[in-house]
């Protein structure tokens, strides 16, 4: 393959980016968790403990080491993964709450993708193929409307309409297995598809437009093709393209919006973990979800440019 | 980020504006006052969108100076269901949600009017400053830390801003816990609009009439603000309906995460978390400040569509 070789250096240079942007990340959580006032060791130990056990405490979480080398160690811990105890549930680690409520978490984001690509896909290419007709605006409107709606208020109607008038699906809750945990799934997926359908539904219409227009379409209509095989063929493809860009810029989005639908369906993610950590003043587990969140959207966003590198030849061999 | 932004403004604002092509060239004119007037005539989404959004500012204005009861009164029997005295029906305090809801938007309307008034002037600036800036490092070091301070979601910073700030600081007239909302969305609001402007105006820095302006010898920042920046502005306006609506629908959900807003003060989101408890029994306490939230985005994503070209 001609491409390869310039495809492995832009790969090259897009991980040397995504590395830059993570060790940028990394060092301003370090200094903003060390902007919080007062002194950690006195929160968790409370006002009443004596400055011999607040001593201790600080010794041994490292926080009377001068600042240079507490940075250093931070690094250190997290090349090996290792991000700390939890400051006030004595001998939990961090990455066992991270990553527990991280999966929760994603589990709702990739199911609202897919819910969102699986419903938006069809009803943007429909919407860009009837012309200026009722079924365009029809569409246009309902998601306008939908993408004006926060997630979480889509939420609460779905819990009310489908919970608990139909008693269709559980109101909240979490149960891990399958297939019995997917009925947990079901509402805040749906909920948080609201925000991203309506994005798919305007980006495949727009390049469903701009496809229609190209040359070769008409050429290919012209050669006698049947029309529902240039859409599917050649219409269709084109169209899914922008698609992977949208969602790995849309990740970081998601998972907000995720947080917060967490909260509404009482799923266990990674919203009620921080929520827990901010009212309890667990310095470590809030600094270890914002390094982990902040690291799955770098990571998406390059995941995302290779993926889209790879698909579409064009980019792949330019450059 | 929601709405599909132009490529890239084919703008020359100063010299010869001979040609306008359709496209970008006809955002700008629409973005400008007298084109205002001409796209009210032109688009029906913008005037439906705009008289949506002046129905319910007027309405969450002056509708509760008449109204007969006040947003904190106990005025009748609680879980009282939508009626003509009570339009909203009442909350569990035998409040009257209409008029909390009315004054509820007040609040949010004008923190996202605020907030994204802000950004757009900081962020512009920004980007416009590193992206016309003959320093490279000026350049590449705005990138980066846009890059950086997008990555992280920006549930994630709130809340760690709320430990640092501290839930109940107050400052001047803002709400109590507002306060570490309203950082947050200083710190992060800007960055979208600096990586726009940025791009904006690095690809306008090019064009022959700066190397022209160049030429000539005017100061650097008469060029960036003479020239770049009229070019930019378009471009970081059509993103800042976008972002109100982002905007106002953040604000609403931090009420859920027990940020923001306190009780009793009324907001959009605050009396939705209220009436969340009792979302089986009084759908109307959680389900019309909903209403009106995806109402007014409505209206401005109607808006933005109406102003920006039609493909």
């Amino acid at each position: 393959m001609p491409g390869a070789n310039r495809w492995l250096k832009r790969l090259g240079t897009d991980l040397l980016q995504a590395a830059a942007i993570m060790l940028l990340v990394a060092l301003l959580v370090f200094l903003v968790i060390r902007l919080i006032p007062g002194n950690p060791a006195q929160q968790v130990l409370g006002q009443r403990a004596t400055p011999r056990s607040v001593a201790a405490l600080e010794r041994e979480l490292g926080l009377d080491r001068p600042l240079l080398a507490q940075l250093g160690s931070y690094f250190g811990g997290l090349l090996h993964g290792n991000l700390g105890h939890s400051l006030v549930e004595q001998g939990v680690s961090v990455r066992s709450l991270v990553i527990s409520g991280l999966g929760v978490t994603l589990a709702v984001v990739l199911a609202a993708v897919l819910l969102s690509v699986l419903i938006g896909v069809p009803f943007g290419l429909v919407s860009a193929l009837s012309g200026k007709s009722a079924v365009d605006v029809g569409v246009r409107g309902v998601s306008v409307l939908l993408l004006a709606s926060p997630p979480f208020f889509i939420g609460l109607l779905l819990i009310l309409v489908l919970s608990l008038q139909a008693h269709l699906l559980p109101a909240g809750g979490w149960g891990s297995g399958w297939p019995a945990g997917l009925k947990y799934l079901v509402l805040p997926a749906l909920a948080l598809s609201c925000y991203l359908g309506p994005i798919v539904v305007r980006a495949v219409r727009q390049a469903a437009l701009e496809a229609s227009r190209q040359p070769y379409v008409e050429v290919t209509l012209a050669r006698g093709i049947s029309p529902r095989r240039v859409v599917l063929r050649h219409i269709l493809p084109n169209s899914l393209l922008p698609l992977i860009t949208l969602i790995g810029l849309n990740i970081g989005w998601l998972i907000s919006g995720a947080v917060v639908v967490e909260v509404v369906f009482a799923l266990p993610g990674l919203g009620q973990v921080l929520a827990q950590a901010v009212t309890e003043l667990d310095y470590t587990v809030i600094q270890g979800v914002a390094i982990v969140s902040a690291f799955v959207v770098v990571a998406a966003n390059l995941l995302a440019d290779v993926a889209y590198s790879l698909v579409d030849p064009r980019i792949r061999l330019a450059r | 980020m929601s709405t599909p932004l132009p490529a890239a403004d084919t703008g020359a604002p100063g010299p010869a504006p001979a040609r306008t092509p359709p496209g970008p060239g006809r955002m700008r004119r629409a973005l400008m006052f007298p084109g205002l007037r001409r796209a009210w005539g032109r688009s029906m989404s913008v005037r439906i969108g705009a008289s949506l959004l002046i129905l319910i500012c007027l309405a969450c204005a002056l509708v509760p100076v008449f109204w007969p009861d006040a947003p904190d009164n106990f005025v009748t029997a609680p879980f009282a269901p939508p009626s003509l005295a009570h339009p909203f029906g009442t909350d569990d305090l035998g409040r009257d949600v209409f008029v909390r809801v009315l004054v509820g938007g007040r609040l949010d309307i004008t923190i996202a009017v605020c907030v994204v008034a802000l950004s757009c002037l900081a962020g512009t600036i920004i980007g416009t400053c590193a992206g016309a800036s003959r320093r490279r490092w000026a350049n590449l070091a705005v990138a980066r830390l846009v890059d950086a301070l997008i990555a992280f979601p920006y549930m994630v910073v709130i809340l760690v801003l709320v430990v640092i700030v501290g839930p109940n600081a107050q400052v001047g007239p803002v709400p109590r816990g507002l306060t570490a909302v309203l950082i947050a969305f200083l710190v992060l609001g800007w960055t979208f609009y600096a990586r726009l402007s940025r791009a904006q105006a690095m690809s306008i820095r090019q064009r022959d009439y700066i190397v022209a302006a160049e030429i000539v010898g005017y100061p650097r920042w008469r060029i960036i603000a003479r020239h770049i920046l009229p070019g930019v502005v378009p471009v970081a306006a059509a993103y800042a309906v976008a972002d109100a609506i982002l905007t106002m629908g953040a604000l609403s959900s931090f009420a859920f995460l027990g940020v923001g807003v306190q009780p009793p003060t009324p907001e959009w989101g605050a009396i939705m978390y209220e009436g969340r408890a009792y979302l089986g029994s009084a759908w109307w306490i959680t389900v019309f400040p909903g209403v009106l939230l995806a109402l007014t985005g409505f209206a401005l994503s109607l808006l933005a569509d109406g102003l920006l070209p039609d493909e």
